[in-house]
């Protein structure tokens, strides 16, 4: 072997070479910006440059087809500079204005909506699911895909009180910021791992299994004669953990899997600190391929929030002037004993004052 | 590649509808890749099933290295032979997701070279996702890639790939170059980003101003969020612009003030910078009228996590202020410092954020060598079980 | 007994891995806190410690691998076949 010639450790290449001339003249002595449109970006350097973007929501899952089809448009309307941002969504870096008309419009025929700006909802943040992930208890495109087909209006226009951030993740392990969005939705096992004792011990090596489980509800146990384990189920909390080390606890389970909704987090400082999205919806089942009642839940919550929250009013700082009774009333979402807290510290969300809404 | 395309009819009702579609993009690829004929295939199985049809492998990686592959297997190998071993590449990504048409072109070469023409733009942690490769193209597609200047990033217990916002590059608000910091971190950390050696992940991301839009405060192990010292700059002149043009100055801006240290008499806007707490509110608001001061820097917040195992956290303030130039020689050593405390101490999954919380920030403050300040905590303790250090010391004996 | 070489800090570390094969998986960390054990903190630091994981790794005879945390581990059998 030519380990030799091999190379370790280079790191990423330097994005340097990445950026376009109009940015190196001009890096660190931006002055201000405006969105003169829905997806369109305009910012100004101390120089007077003006720099477009142009931004076009994409499913995150992108061919290479796709890819090449994109750095052709950029070599056609900007030199060949883009880049993306952390919500999937890809910018071109335009110096003419006059290309901005063009390039929208074949994107438009390319399917790609530009939009994302401003008080919009932009791309949700995703993860894997059916489509690569193993612990899923949801797939993640297609729920995604059918809720953006809904809320579509809302990326292409700039409508909104404030920004709405949607973020979705398959299971409890949350790849992705979803414990601080406006409107969070979340994959959920509800059953513990059924144990396929005959061919755990072919599979899987006992002590490593016993010790992947975060909450030690795994034990070694024997089974007809043969070393196995056991699983106490009222400390499983569903994470799959047992299952990412052993394929024999299968912990996906097509009857009991679904999808629960979260609201009111956000990670911007600006007004109220970061906040937690709080869980506003226990359990939907899955319902591929279009999830309709899901869509239904998220849309019914935009309306409500577009309805009633003051402009530049985040959905968690609507819901904390408004409170959350008058939340659940709103969108008629029933209030359950799943919502009040019974983990770790769970006191501090009990409410222990008399200042309520009558 | 003369098989015949399988009927997907639930995946192609999501090619309805306006919104692009990921079915549509397996397709383009499928059509000369049989490995991505083969995820359509078993992603319709999971649509009828209901449930993933993917295994976890935790053995596979490149040659040295222990993170930047995820190992995947399909569990119906011989209905979906392409896919049987299905592994992920995580590629670092150049800072802030910059690149030439000519670049994408390359990354676009390497991977129909050697899988299944997929990818993520881009993962969560942000690097770029190759999605599904053969056990037998890793080493290779590595190859490839470092030979065309690209590295893998973070995966298991070890630095994650990190990320930062656009920053200085387009962004006026930025306090500091993220992707300078983001560029100089990664490159210095590459053995502790390839070579798992701690409890757990660490994550850095870099965001230039308050607004963070990387999300590093909920999701970094350690957080570099741009901030100024000094006043607002106002242009008087632009703020009447504003007004005129239809912005509630009153309303909009100063009531929504989070310490209301805001003032406008209808020609004047005055701050009180001394309560302001750098919020960006009314920066958002009237971009060309205010920026931030011209002393500039950034807070350092340790801690971040999502929920597993014990609870999510939000960062805590470690640094209020630090200048931030390079070669960041400050927020290296702070770094090191916490790994050599929690790579000693922390247990198998535990985040440093978990960590901090079972040892107490008291103390994790005096093993990494900070002191507590009250900009540390929301508000001191409410609790009289106060360990003094006589007791904790038989404590940690016991 | 003086410093030990790199390459007996890692024969010493394989060791370790091969005797807790199937038993207990170690991490980055659990070698280095066994080597200081038995060589003694004034002969081995955390430093050698990291070197010694690279030449083991990097010889082959061991990998990396990840199960819900990355641990080192005696690589599988006949992978060839696999
Ligand atoms: S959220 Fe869970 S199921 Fe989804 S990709 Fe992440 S680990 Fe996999
Ligand atoms: S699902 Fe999680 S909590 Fe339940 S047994 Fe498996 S590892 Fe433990
Ligand atoms: S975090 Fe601040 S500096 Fe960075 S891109 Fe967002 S608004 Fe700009
Ligand atoms: S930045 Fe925030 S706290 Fe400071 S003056 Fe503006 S709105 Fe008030």
């Amino acid at each position: 072997m030519a380990v030799a010639e091999r190379k370790t450790d280079i790191g990423p290449p330097d994005f340097h070479q990445f950026l376009a001339p109009i940015i190196k003249k001009n890096y660190g002595k931006w002055a201000y910006h405006e969105i003169p449109e829905p997806g369109v970006m305009v910012h100004v350097a101390e120089s007077g440059d003006k720099l477009y973007t142009v931004r076009a929501g994409t499913p995150r899952l992108l061919s290479i087809v796709t890819i090449r089809a994109f750095a052709d448009l950029a070599d056609t309307y900007c030199d060949g500079y883009l880049r993306w941002t952390s919500r999937h969504n890809v910018e071109f870096l335009l110096t003419k204005k006059e290309n901005i008309e063009p390039l929208k419009a074949d994107l438009h025929k390319m399917g790609f909506p530009v939009g994302g700006t401003g008080n919009s909802i932009s791309s949700i943040v995703h993860t894997q699911g059916w489509v690569h992930c193993h612990s899923s208890a949801t797939d993640a495109s297609g729920v995604v895909k059918s809720i953006m087909d809904e809320l579509y209006p809302h990326f292409v226009n700039m409508d909104l009180p404030a920004k709405l951030r949607i973020a979705f993740a398959c299971c409890l392990n949350m790849c992705g910021a979803v414990h601080c969005s406006d409107i969070s939705v979340l994959g959920l096992h509800r059953k513990p791992p059924r144990i396929d004792h005959e061919n755990l011990p072919k599979l899987c090596e006992i002590p490593t299994l016993v010790s992947s489980c975060p909450t030690g509800a795994i034990r070694p146990a024997t089974w007809e004669g043969d070393p196995s384990v056991e699983v106490d189920e009222s400390q499983c909390m569903f994470c799959g953990n047992c299952y990412t080390v052993c394929p024999a606890m299968q912990i996906n389970n097509a009857e009991t899997d679904g999808i629960s909704i979260w609201v009111g987090g956000k990670v911007s400082n600006a007004r109220h600190t970061p906040m937690f999205s709080k869980l506003v919806i226990p359990f939907i089942p899955n319902n591929p391929p279009r999830w309709p009642e899901v869509v239904e839940a998220v849309v019914n919550i935009v309306n409500v929030y577009a309805k009633h929250a003051r402009k530049h009013e985040r959905v968690g700082e609507w819901i904390e002037r408004i409170g959350w009774p008058q939340f659940f009333k709103l969108t008629g979402i029933p209030f359950t004993k799943y919502h009040i807290d019974d983990f770790k510290h769970a006191g501090e969300t009990y409410m222990r004052t008399t200042q309520l809404r009558h | 590649m003369s098989e015949k395309k399988r009927a997907t009819p639930l995946l192609d009702e999501l090619k309805k509808g306006p919104w692009p579609s990921f079915v549509r993009e397996i397709e383009k690829s499928a059509e000369t890749n049989a490995m991505a004929r083969d995820t359509l295939g078993q992603v319709e199985r999971s649509y009828e099933d209901k449930i993933s049809h993917w295994k976890h492998g935790g053995l596979v990686g490149v040659m040295g290295y222990g993170g930047g592959i995820i190992g995947r297997y399909s569990d119906l190998p011989e209905e979906y032979p392409e896919v049987a071993a299905f592994h992920t590449y995580r590629v670092n990504q150049p800072s802030g997701w910059f690149y030439t048409s000519d670049i994408l072109r390359t990354l676009c070469d390497i991977w129909e070279r050697h899988g299944s023409g997929l990818t993520n733009m881009h993962g969560s942690t942000g690097d770029i996702i190759f999605l599904g490769s053969k056990t037998e193209e890793l080493e290779p597609c590595f190859r490839d890639l470092t030979e065309h200047g690209f590295d893998l990033g973070g995966s298991g217990s070890d630095v994650r790939t990190p990320s930062a916002c656009v920053g200085p590059a387009r962004c006026e608000w930025a306090c500091y170059d993220t992707l300078d910091a983001c560029n100089d971190i990664t490159h210095t950390y590459q053995d502790e980003l390839h070579r798992p050696a701690f409890p757990y992940k660490f994550k850095f991301k870099f965001s230039g101003c308050p607004n963070d839009c990387v999300a590093s405060i909920a999701r970094s192990d350690m957080s570099v969020i741009g901030v100024w010292k000094d006043n607002i700059q106002i242009d008087q002149e632009k703020v009447r612009e504003y007004a005129a043009n239809g912005t509630d100055i009153e309303h909009e801006v100063c009531q929504m003030c989070p310490t209301q240290c805001m003032a406008w008499d209808g020609t004047k806007l005055t701050i009180d910078n001394a309560n302001c707490v750098k919020c960006m509110h009314c920066i958002n608001v009237m971009p060309k009228a205010l920026r931030p001061g011209k002393e500039r820097g950034a807070t350092i917040l340790i801690g971040a996590k999502a929920p597993i195992i014990g609870g999510a956290l939000l960062a805590t303030v470690f640094v209020p202020f630090l200048e931030m130039k390079p070669p960041y020689d400050d927020i290296k050593e702070l770094a090191e410092a916490i790994w050599d405390f929690w790579g000693e101490y922390g247990k198998n999954r535990e985040r440093v954020g978990e960590f901090i919380q079972r040892v107490g920030l008291g103390n994790f403050l005096e093993e990494i060598g900070l002191d507590p300040i009250p900009e540390m905590v929301a508000h001191p303790r409410t609790n009289p079980y106060i360990f003094f250090e006589d007791e904790l010391e038989e404590e940690e004996d016991a | 007994m003086g410093q030990p070489t790199v390459d007996e800090v890692a024969n010493a570390m394989f060791d370790l891995v091969k005797a807790t094969h199937g038993k207990k998986n170690l991490k980055a960390m659990d070698l280095t806190k066994a080597m200081i054990e038995k060589f003694g903190a004034d002969a081995v630091d955390k430093k050698l410690c990291k070197l010694a994981i690279r030449q083991l790794i990097d010889s082959g005879r061991c990998i990396y691998s990840y199960f819900g945390g990355s641990f080192i581990t005696l690589p599988p059998e006949n992978e060839g076949g696999g």
